[in-house]
């Protein structure tokens, strides 16, 4: 299971020491955290953003109101069109993340955010299918991806995927 | 504050939820009606209504997002149960939702429809039979009961929608419904006649999953 994989890569860069155990429900898996202080909590974003709570690093939520704002917003993006996206809608998917961060270092401005990190997650398989001309018609969206792969203690058990700095192909392809 | 500008169009639940949740949080902002074929979001490929023009010249193209960031101007903070509400709400509910509303509104097909949301609803059935309190997050209506609320206002608004093992889903939906900021929102939305502006919202969405796609059209 994709998800529980990647809560426990994030339980690692956020710097736990114990793993947590999980369960999942449902035909589309959803995660289960199981918690000894009361109910359990369902849901990636959810107990992605209670883990970051928990690891006093609430910055990688957002730092204001708006920022938080934006952070949420990518996060339902990820689980609810990036993830399940039918093939044909994987384009569309690209061509909106990379003309986004065209003026982006990361996903909520300036800052890193679990954004980031869950985005990094949901889109990898498919960054590691694109061919390299793919990668450089996606020049912001690669070169975000490339910048998150290299960030300390993010990729965790993910493979490198190879982004090329200079441009191979030239001429508008798009 | 003033400088928010929020996009909304005729027909479209979430636009309903957005409005709904400004009426209960008190935030103020401009109410803009867009028509739906105007792009507001410069790098979504489709145009999406609701819109939030962030004074920072952000935009904020979802509508549950957009409803937390109005709870946390008002000076509320955002709780794991909220968070956990509103995720169910957009990556479980509204695929089913949206599947049933398409039968129900376009096809016509409201047996079809329940079906569709019945483990939905269900799940609903159990948390509110099974929690301490009458709504579903705390002791009075919250951004949660609003939120769902105004997504499941199409089909739940037609009392005869709902099977008769779902008592508790039908009461909450009741008291919810009779809340003065649902009222006044649900008022302004009757007024510009709901169902036709629901159908066109729904034949502009993309289409339903397969299964649903694939189900014969004739009854």
């Amino acid at each position: 299971n994709m998800a529980l994989m990647e809560l426990a890569s994030l339980e690692k860069s956020l710097g736990f020491k114990k793993a947590n155990k999980y369960s999942t429900q449902g035909n589309n898996k959803t995660p289960i955290l199981q918690s000894n202080k009361g109910a359990p909590l369902i849901g990636l974003v959810t107990i992605a953003s209670h883990l970051v709570q928990e690891a006093a690093q609430p910055e990688l939520l957002g730092r204001t109101a708006e920022q938080r704002a934006v952070v949420r917003q990518w996060l339902e993006y990820r689980v609810t069109q990036l993830d399940g996206c039918p093939k044909e809608d994987i384009r569309s998917i690209l061509k909106e993340l990379n003309q986004y961060l065209e003026d982006k270092v990361y996903l909520a401005g300036s800052d890193f955010t679990l954004a980031d990190i869950l985005l990094y997650y949901g889109v990898h398989h498919i960054m590691a299918d694109l061919s390299v001309q793919e990668k450089e018609q996606h020049m912001n969206l690669s070169r975000w991806f490339d910048h998150i792969q290299h960030y300390p203690g993010i990729r965790q058990h993910l493979p490198l995927v190879v982004v090329l700095r200079n441009r191979l192909y030239t001429g508008g392809h798009h | 504050m003033s400088e928010m500008k929020l996009f909304v169009s005729d027909g479209n639940p979430h636009c309903l939820k957005v409005l709904a949740v400004a009426e209960l949080t008190g935030v103020k902002c401009d109410i803009c009606h867009a028509s739906d074929d105007e792009r507001l979001v410069p790098f979504l490929s489709h145009p999406v209504r609701p819109v939030l023009l962030l004074p920072c010249g952000q935009h904020l193209f979802k509508a549950n997002p957009i409803c937390l960031y109005f709870l946390e101007v008002s000076g509320r903070d955002v709780c794991d149960l909220t968070s956990q509400w509103l995720e169910w709400e957009a990556a479980e509910l509204q695929p089913a939702l949206m599947q049933a509303l398409y039968q129900c509104v376009l096809l016509g097909k409201m047996t079809e429809a329940a079906n569709t949301l019945e483990g939905h609803l269900t799940y609903m059935e159990q948390r509110l039979s099974k929690g301490a309190t009458p709504f579903l997050a705390a002791e009075e209506a919250t951004v949660v009961d609003i939120v769902l609320w105004a997504a499941l206002y199409p089909l739940l608004s037609n009392s005869s929608f709902l099977p008769d093992k779902l008592q508790c889903v039908a009461r909450w939906f009741e008291q919810v419904n009779a809340l003065p900021v649902c009222q006044t929102v649900a008022q302004r939305v009757q007024q510009q006649k709901s169902l036709e502006s629901l159908k066109r919202f729904l034949q502009k969405q993309p289409l339903p999953p397969a299964r649903c796609r694939n189900a014969p059209l004739c009854n």
